[in-house]
């Protein structure tokens, strides 16, 4: 299908003919977003490693911002709600904290995935390649963010809360496995409809916020029965918001020490996975009208 | 047994490298440029089908190029030249019609267009050549020919964003050109540059054009199109006008614009 594929192959005379008539089925636009990804991987390295390198070089501490951001974000709410709103739980430092780690993780990764295509138009119109690996990029890159977050985790627990450490920390890759299938699938998705909808970006920085208020990071379980006894609906939103359960599962097994929700876990994982594939069908399928409306 | 060998390999050599039949590229007003939810909503709303017209930047062309030839493209501004080339090189997909290519292209469009201003000059060539696809490991192995070539010196580690206009187009050139393509894609590049790169693009363009290899061109400035190339063809509005001897079409061209520019009381268009 690519002509540049090609190039590093010895094959004398690769030939592609381009026509209106080879339009690949859903099943088939799949199989070609999955070899996409595999045959550009080390396309996706360069622009991970490319991202990482931008985003430590601008500022004086660099990459240590990935440590400190996550640690400072944290107190700044535990002086807002424990001081100020003077409601708490048990050791409120790491019971946020398994929260927001993972919350800065996706919502930089959004952030980061809604303009990674429109802000590559230059290249689009020059260059034809796999325009998934854009998006697919820009969320892998913040793996390493959230990798980094766990330094200031460890040291939170060993240092402050030594008591609540427990080996179902382990299971946190497993949780991050779930959100990251989540993640590829808006990702994926918002980046292509910012092609056509610039509003997108700026509609997602409320909506992100708002997201994370509805999402039990700042409160657990009690404050949301009290939210059920007057409204009712925003407690079932809350509920049936994919992050419920994965928030849910981090803290299991960073704060309480004890085994996720399997069932409501592998719901998400099953929804998320459902819904990337309609997400990545979606990019392939306008895809092809990207450098014109660029 | 060299009698049933000659025929298949003189077919596949005559067969074009290039084989354009009936393109068209259709845009859709509607989508194009700039929307946002308060446009769409508008539209949505009025319901006129006044806003959600068509426009065909190409319609209706045929050509083909053969190994060994190269072809000039000229035109008018926003005739459909860089569609016709973003087509070949598989950018934008034909909204009808058929585009057939025949060995390995490569396309200098815009040089450095996926440079990013950031990093460094040779990781932009890693980048670059993964944006192509170019593999690994054949990067790596022309690494130093691009950089020597690009004449970048000492500012090869430096990022790209201190570079000048030219040592960013000579790099984008270098790379370009450094995979030896049996097609190449050039549009309004060879102007880049100072004195010296540009008379070492235009020997490897050369070069790369003797290697029985088809180049199409796209290019406002004529003296490339009667001095390098062997034919070429005249589009305007979306249409070809013309095609034939390079000396014969630009004439006819020159004639044409100048008759439009008459004809509008105004110089340009």
């Amino acid at each position: 299908m690519l002509p540049f594929a090609a190039m590093s192959r010895p094959i004398p005379d690769p030939s592609v003919t381009r026509t209106t008539a080879l339009r690949p089925g859903p099943v088939g636009l799949l199989g070609i977003a999955l070899s996409d990804v595999w045959s550009r991987r080390q396309l996706i390295r360069y622009l991970v490693s490319a991202d990482l390198k931008k985003k430590g070089r601008d500022t004086l501490f660099g990459n240590v911002w990935w440590i400190l951001d996550p640690l400072l974000q944290m107190i700044v709410y535990v002086i807002l709600v424990s001081v100020i709103f003077n409601r708490t739980e048990e050791d409120y430092a790491l019971f946020i904290f398994a929260a927001i780690l993972p919350w800065k993780w996706f919502s930089s990764a959004i952030g980061d995935a809604i303009t990674s295509v429109s802000g590559q138009d230059r290249l689009i119109k020059q260059v034809q390649f796999p325009k998934i690996v854009l998006p697919v990029a820009a969320i892998m890159a913040g793996i390493t963010q959230f990798a980094f977050g766990m330094i200031p985790l460890a040291g939170l627990l060993l240092l402050v809360y030594p008591d609540r450490i427990s080996p179902t920390l382990v299971l946190i890759p497993l949780v991050a496995v779930v959100q990251l299938v989540f993640t590829l699938a808006l990702g994926v998705l918002a980046a292509a409809l910012n092609v056509f909808f610039r509003d997108i970006g700026n509609l997602s920085r409320h909506a992100l916020r708002l997201w994370f208020y509805m999402s039990p990071a700042l409160y657990g379980a009690a404050v949301i029965d009290e939210i059920a006894a007057t409204h009712g609906y925003i407690a079932a939103s809350i509920k049936i918001n994919p992050f419920y359960p994965i928030l849910n599962a981090y803290r299991s097994v960073i704060y309480y020490g004890s085994a996720p929700d399997w069932i409501a876990l592998g719901g998400v994982l099953g929804a998320s996975l459902a819904f990337l594939l309609v997400a990545v069908w979606f990019f392939k399928r306008v895809e092809p009208t990207f450098a014109k409306v660029l | 047994m060299t009698e049933i060998a000659a025929p298949a390999a003189g077919q596949s050599g005559r067969l074009p490298a290039i084989d354009v039949r009936g393109l068209g590229v259709r845009y859709s007003l509607r989508l194009t440029r700039k929307n946002t939810l308060r446009n769409s909503l508008a539209q949505l709303v009025r319901r006129d089908g006044g806003g959600g017209g068509h426009f065909w930047a190409l319609r209706d062309v045929s050509f083909n190029v053969v190994h060994g030839e190269s072809l000039a493209i000229i035109g008018p501004n926003g005739a459909g030249k860089s569609t016709l080339l973003q087509s070949m090189a598989g950018i934008i997909e034909p909204s009808e019609g058929e585009i057939s290519i025949r060995g390995r292209l490569s396309s200098l469009l815009t040089l450095g267009a996926g440079f990013d201003q950031e990093l460094s000059g040779r990781e932009n060539i890693l980048l670059a050549g993964a944006f192509l696809g170019i593999d690994h490991g054949e990067i790596q192995r022309r690494l130093e020919d691009i950089i020597a070539f690009a004449d970048i010196g000492q500012f090869i580690d430096a990022a790209i964003k201190t570079y000048s206009s030219g040592m960013r187009a000579r790099l984008g050139f270098s790379i370009a050109t450094s995979v030896e393509p049996d097609i190449l894609l050039l549009d309004e590049v060879l102007a880049t540059g100072d004195q010296v790169f540009r008379a070492k693009s235009k020997e490897r363009v050369l070069e790369l054009a003797k290697g029985a290899k088809a180049i199409v061109l796209v290019t406002h400035d004529m003296h490339w199109v009667t001095e390098f190339c062997n034919r070429a063809m005249l589009i305007e509005h979306g249409h070809v006008i013309a095609e034939g001897q390079p000396e014969e079409i630009v004439r006819l061209h020159e004639a044409r614009s100048e008759e439009s520019r008459r004809s509008a009381g105004t110089p340009g268009g």
